[in-house]
């Protein structure tokens, strides 16, 4: 009962919710777990079987019968049961619950698996599901948990066995399509896919789903013999590699496991292996469609054989799989191995020769040895199931005719590439547009005068308005400081290409983002396509234009130089507080209206949140960028490596003790010396503008107003903003 | 050592019993080993022993230990004498992980107990079983391509004249066969190949010899008239276990061995005398090996030339040496080998078999190809076909190989084994007296009988590990009462010099073993449960069925349960229990055990037996897993009540 109140808890708030350490290791799964939630109708539970394990969901067909408790302590029976059943004869099997984590190992967006429920009924239909714990950042305040569930209640009643994608289908693709979550791809992605897996997995060990069945591998009979040398270059045999600190113990520099394997029924590869007579003596054993294996384990202590096999008659530990196939083995397919025959064979102190019985399995396409384990979390001593694999392919030359080729499934991220292809298409146009508008702004600042500023403001505009209504509203491509964050803990945890290029406008715009941050500084960003700070400065312009000029102000310097530093103590806070809690720092992120703005929609989130934005843009209007110059971590995080950009803006001798830009310096990024803070500097070209302006620039001014007293010409302004000189020598002895 | 010690003839008195003649012998052979440790004496001090005391010898030689979670490199079939049973054994460790009970009961596995194994043993119109004892010397597997195929292997019972065959993919005994018209049977060896149809090069006779001659026929005549007593060579079909045909020869058969080429087998002889009383069986200076031309045998059954005795309807051809006198038309040849010989064996590379003299000190080699010879009419005297007749030691028995050219025998008087090689053996028996046969010599402890090295008699002889039978074992294990085990000795031979690393106390009392290269046996890890016509294989099909007083309890288990959880039947009811075990997880067997009735058998997962008793005691009766299987092995049960 506390377990079930327990498990209520969870459902109110599933972020880092704890779990109970048993949950992955009890045999009685549904005494921590409420199964009953994802599958209606059911009464009682098996315990955990199989390999994945699963439990089986009972409904009683005599009204009161209560729950039956079926504690078989053989949790071994595969016939599904005591047979003998005089107890089982009264209830009637409705469906398989199975958790999502004994399955399959797919981390989302933090780096951390959904732990989910999944309830399938005997026809393969998803039941019901239900997140018991997520680490999922984006999930914790901008967007509720809500639509989280509110996702996964749209497999209810799906057939696992259909392609189910995210995203409405376009014409010629055969799938399902789902909703996803708005602003949370990368996590709804990675849930898709442990909902199919786990799935299909369950499926097809109760027979649900039929195996798919693979054309058989034609060898190719060598006339070589290969040397264990020989086999390991040219990929016969191949190597799984455990280390200790893979399963969460310390590292003592020995492996935790280390095997070798390979395929046995090619002849060239098993006489090899085995010796002739051995081959031969294994082949008169094997019938059609059966396939003999051998695993030798060369290092570390742990048993990849177990002891569950003496029990169950299943090896726990070892599987093999071929795409979404996945063959285990019973004790009965397994032989003694009683050495290797190929000169310079390692030493080893366990081996096995496993029999795969299905025409499922062909050796012509790559399949997977599976070391199944559990990680130890070091700090609380909790036990999850990880799993381990390397892929082994029989090489060209032991296959007739060669490799087969193999259609690789389109990964996701591909897919989403894809679909998105236009709107990618017009965002990397846009980067480039805006890139190459910076590169060139010699050439258009000199268009350019303080009162006209058109050539610079006509893109500077148009990069704004983009950013705010197709990257910011419609692509929702808002960069974020979580985004940072979430980088540090994949880099900790369990970074995953795939999961950043789930979602392609954040990883362009990070892309272009650190490359110009390193170049140009972070201004480029921050300045001209920021969606927000471009619509917090779009909004003071704004204000400027309908007559508000008036009650426009920026604060005192003093004041300024003082409150700047707040962004670096936001940053720095909010990164010390993330190796701590991650929650928490996510939690404090919401410093940033970004969600609220772009993402969730101002007036879809709790007031205090509307009001924070409402206020920050309404001082937008008043004051240039608030937000930005003050309390955004992400800018603060980005002007750190801009200290290092390659290329800065111009100054002349003379800004020493002018300080004209200064004046309307926006940013405040000019101090009395004339020199430009770049970490503050929004590259609004202001100050570029002035320094070719002839009218504007006070020195060049006053050197136009001496040459037109002296009747000298004004030559074009060099690229040092000064007039070049007509005969530099006499001109620079006359001074 | 001297050939004098040997002989006990001249003071053997007539009424001595076999026991004290041994002790004679032993004195005689006294002095033998006295010599020995002289001479092993000198050598110590010059730092070097040839002792084969284990302690001596440990670091020596091969280690024999197996550790934790290793498995052994030879599997060991070993007899089990009058245990009636067989024995497996693994090698080098010396483990015993099996037995295969055969003749005997066995109350672990229900061995006649249950109506299969009474069918397989052989029964009385009543049911009961035909016979309670045996006495198993001889074990030997299969062939093919002269080697082990890891099929069959048989195993005699000298008492009551039975053949049986095991199946080596279950170990399981499945044909038990009785032979007619003889007593004694001792010696028995497979074929190799057909002695005609060189296509079957596999196992497809096995030949017994008898030991003891008898009246033949054996009908309560002629008792007392000596010459009337017969011993008989008998061949069996392998497959069908039928008796195919006997052969009446002089004297008795004792060992047996059986040439690569099919053509020939032997047996040695040790009682050409015929006599009755150990005294008149060592008479004679010279007994013989004799040789049976197989395919000559089966022409003469073909063509009819064969008579019939008594019941028995096996055809007896004549192989008397009166009527054998013509090489061209033999069916056999009496090879003379000195003084009772005891064991004949065929070397590895198919050239020669092998006697020992027992009471004469030396071993003899006959020339397989000179035999044929002979047979055809080429060798002027069968005495032309032995190559070799050397002096090995005191008590000479039986021989092993290495495959290296070398025979490994043992030399019972000398508490030894002699290393020899046979080519210069040949060598020095053709006079070069500079040839040294015996290549080693080690003490063994005590009196070792047979002999055998690792794959010794197939052309694979792989020289690794020889293992002695020593039939006495005094004083090498902690003292159990006055009934003393055998002491199974291990010896790695693979270097020139043999090194004891091992032994172990058997019960008593094997004879004879095979060892066996691990990757030719290849066991099953369950039953098949097609293979049992009666098997229950769903348990829906269990129940009780009654027909009039006979009543059939079918039952299957599953862990932990057996089901039907309990059954009635009525006092007076002849009950058969049909069990099937459904388990199919490998080691997972079930005992079933009824409580006062007597019974108590096994099923292994996928097996199938059944019991037949007569319900006399009204009363429930619980049935329980004899057998531990499971957490709640204690709760699998099943009730039987029976009604008054």
């Amino acid at each position: 009962m506390l377990m079930l109140m327990f498990a209520s808890a969870v459902y109110a708030n599933s972020y880092e919710a704890p779990l109970p350490a048993e949950l992955s290791t009890d045999p009685d799964l549904c005494a921590y777990v409420p199964c009953g939630d994802v599958i209606a109708g059911a009464d009682s539970f098996s315990e955990r079987k199989g390999k994945p394990t699963y439990v089986e969901a009972y409904r009683s067909k005599k009204g009161d019968h209560g729950k039956i408790d079926d504690h078989e302590s053989n949790g071994d029976s595969q016939e599904g049961g005591n047979h003998h059943g005089d107890k089982n004869d009264d209830r009637e099997l409705i469906g398989y619950v199975f958790l999502s984590t004994d399955i399959v190992d797919i981390p989302a967006y933090s780096g951390k698996p959904v732990v989910t429920l999944i309830g399938m009924d005997t026809k393969g239909i998803i039941t019901g599901a239900k997140v018991l714990r997520h680490s999922e950042p984006i999930l914790l305040l901008g967007i509720p948990e809500g639509e989280l569930t509110k996702f996964i209640k749209q497999y209810v009643g799906k057939f696992v066995g259909d392609k189910i994608e995210i995203g409405k289908p376009r014409e010629g693709q055969s799938y399902i399509g789902l909703d996803a979550i708005t602003g949370a791809t990368v996590t709804v992605v990675a849930q898709n896919q442990v909902m199919m897996r786990c799935g299909v997995q369950i499926a097809r060990q109760v027979g649900i789903l039929k195996p798919t069945i693979r054309p058989q591998a034609k060898f190719t009979e060598l006339a070589k013999s290969p040397t264990w040398d020989d086999l390991v270059t040219e990929g016969g045999v191949q190597r799984l590699l455990v280390k200790r600190e893979d399963v969460g113990l310390e590292a003592t520099g020995t492996p935790y496991l280390d095997l070798w394997f390979g395929y046995l029924n090619q002849p060239t590869l098993g006489r090899a292996i085995l010796g002739k007579s051995n081959y031969e003596s294994l082949m008169t054993r094997l019938k059609p469609d059966e396939h003999a294996i051998f695993i030798i384990r060369t290092g570390g202590g742990e048993s990849f054989k177990g002891s569950g096999f003496v029990r169950g008659g299943i090896y726990d530990r070892i599987q093999v799989a071929q795409e979404m196939d996945t063959f285990t083995f019973r004790d009965l397919d397994y032989l003694n191995l009683y050495g290797i025959e190929a000169a310079g064979a390692p030493a080893f102190n366990e081996s096995a020769i496993f029999i795969i019985r299905s025409k499922s399995f062909s050796a012509a396409y790559p399949w997977k040895l599976v070391f199944l384990a559990n990680k130890m979390d070091k700090s609380t001593g909790h036990r999850t199931f990880t799993s381990f694999d390397a892929e082994s392919w029989l090489p060209d030359a032991y296959l007739q005719g060669g490799r087969p080729v193999v259609i690789v499934p389109e990964p996701t991220w591909l897919r989403i590439w894809k679909d998105k292809a236009w709107g990618i298409v017009a965002f990397t146009a846009l980067l480039l547009l805006i890139g190459t508008v910076y590169a060139k702004r010699d050439w258009l600042v000199r268009r350019c005068t303080r009162k006209n500023k058109y050539w610079v403001d006509g893109f500077k505009y148009f990069g704004w308005i983009a950013s705010i209504g197709f990257v910011g509203f419609a692509m929702m491509a808002q960069p974020s400081i979580t985004q940072v964050l979430t980088w540090f803990h994949a880099l900790l945890f369990h970074w995953e290409w795939e999961l950043f290029l789930t979602d392609p406008f954040i990883f362009i715009f990070w892309w272009f983002i650190i490359i110009t941050v390193f170049i140009w500084g972070r201004g480029l960003f921050c300045g001209w396509l920021c969606p927000f700070g471009s619509l917090s400065e779009l909004l003071y312009k704004m204000g400027g234009w309908v007559g508000l000029k008036r009650f426009q102000f920026l604060l005192p310097e003093r004041i300024h130089h003082q409150l700047k530093w707040l962004k670096y103590a936001i940053f720095y806070g909010l990164l010390a507080v993330s190796f701590f809690s991650m929650g928490l720092a996510e939690k404090l992120a919401e410093v940033e209206p970004f969600k609220t703005t772009f993402l969730v929609g101002i007036f879809n989130r709790a007031w205090p949140y509307t009001l924070f934005v409402a206020i920050l843009l309404g001082l937008s209007i008043f004051t240039e960028r608030p937000f930005c110059k003050y309390l955004c971590p992400l800018g603060a995080a980005l002007a750190i490596p801009t200290t290092f950009r390659w290329f800065g803006l111009k100054r002349k001798p003379a800004c020493t003790t002018c300080s004209a830009c200064a004046k309307g310096c926006g940013s405040l990024a000019i101090n009395p010396k004339g020199e430009i803070d770049q970490r503050e500097c929004m590259l609004c070209l202001d100050c570029m503008v002035m320094y070719y302006d002839e009218h504007a620039c006070p020195p060049l001014s006053q050197e136009r107003k001496r040459r037109e007293r002296a009747g000298l010409p004004l030559t074009p302004v060099g690229a040092d903003g000064h007039y070049i000189p007509i005969m530099p020598l006499p001109a620079e002895e006359k001074r | 050592m001297s050939a004098d010690n040997n002989n006990p003839k001249n003071d053997s008195p007539l009424d001595l019993d076999r026991r004290k003649f041994l002790n004679t012998a032993a004195v005689a052979g006294v002095a033998g080993t006295l010599l020995t440790v002289g001479g092993l004496a000198g050598c110590k001090k010059e730092g070097t022993s040839t002792t084969g005391g284990v302690a001596a010898s440990a670091t020596a030689g091969s280690s024999h230990e197996v550790a934790p979670g290793e498995l052994d490199s030879y599997y060991g079939f070993w007899s089990g004498g009058h245990m009636g049973d067989v024995r497996v054994l693994g090698l080098p460790s010396g483990r015993e992980i099996h037995r295969i009970p055969v003749f005997n009961p066995d109350a672990l596995v229900g061995w006649g107990i249950t109506n299969e194994s009474k069918a397989i043993m052989g029964t009385n119109s009543d049911g009961s079983l035909k016979y309670h004892v045996a006495d198993t010397h001889h074990v030997h597997g299969s062939y093919k391509d002269g080697t082990y195929d890891g099929k069959y292997a048989w195993v005699n019972d000298k008492i009551n004249c039975r053949i049986a065959r095991m199946r080596l993919d279950v170990m399981d005994c499945d044909k038990i066969t009785e032979i007619p018209n003889i007593q004694g049977f001792h010696g028995i060896f497979p074929d190799k190949r057909d002695p005609v149809d060189q296509a079957i090069n596999y196992t497809t006779r096995v030949f017994c010899g008898s030991e003891f001659h008898a009246p033949l026929p054996n009908d309560g005549h002629d008792m007392d008239d000596l010459t009337k007593y017969r011993a008989l060579f008998t061949c069996v079909d392998a497959e069908t276990m039928d008796v195919r045909w006997q052969v009446l020869i002089d004297g008795n058969c004792d060992l047996v061995a059986t040439s690569y080429d099919g053509k020939l087998a032997a047996t040695n002889q040790y009682n050409t005398e015929g006599g009755v009383k150990y005294v008149d069986m060592m008479n004679a200076e010279k007994d013989a090996c004799l040789f049976f031309n197989i395919a000559r045998i089966e022409q003469a059954v073909k063509d009819g030339k064969f008579k019939t005795y008594g019941k028995s309807k096996v055809p007896v051809v004549d192989g008397t040496l009166e009527s054998n006198k013509d090489p061209k038309t033999a069916l056999v040849a009496s090879v003379p080998v000195p003084k009772n010989p005891h064991g004949v064996n065929a070397s590895p590379e198919g050239k020669y078999f092998i006697c020992a003299g027992k009471l004469s000190p030396t071993g003899t080699i006959i020339d397989l190809s000179l035999v044929l010879k002979w047979f055809d009419g080429e060798l002027k005297s069968i005495d032309e076909a032995i190559v070799a007749e050397v002096e090995l030691g005191l008590g000479p028995l039986h021989t092993a190989f290495d495959g290296r050219g070398n025979a490994f025998t043992t030399l019972f008087l000398d508490s030894q084994v002699v290393k020899w090689n046979l080519e210069n053996a040949i060598k020095f028996y053709k006079g070069d007296k500079n040839a040294k046969y015996v290549v080693d010599r080690i003490d063994v402890q005590y009196q070792p009988g047979h002999l055998n090295a690792s794959m010794s008699e197939t052309k694979d002889a792989d020289g690794k590990w020889l293992a002695v039978g020593c039939k006495f074992s005094k004083d090498r294990f902690l003292p159990a009462g006055p009934l003393h085990p055998e002491n199974e000795q291990l010896i790695d031979i693979s270097g020139e010099k043999m090194v004891m690393v091992s032994e172990h106390p058997v019960r008593p009392e094997p004879h004879d073993f095979i060892i066996v290269k691990r990757d030719i046996i290849k066991p099953r890890q369950v039953y098949n449960l097609d293979e049992f016509p009666n098997a229950v294989k769903d348990p829906a099909e269990c129940g009780v069925f009654r027909q009039g007083n006979k009543v059939t309890v079918k039952i299957t288990s599953m862990a932990p349960a057996f089901y039907l959880s309990d059954f009635k039947v009525k006092v007076g009811d002849e009950v058969t229990i049909i069990l099937t075990n459904l388990d199919k997880v490998e080691d997972l067997t079930h005992g079933f055990a009824i409580e006062k009735y007597n019974i108590n058998f096994i099923v292994n997962p996928q097996e199938t037996k059944s019991v037949t008793f007569k319900a006399d005691k009204p009363g429930m009766y619980w049935c329980y897993c004899s057998h531990f299987c499971h957490a709640l092995h204690l709760e699998m049960r099943s009730r039987m009540l029976v009604e008054a």
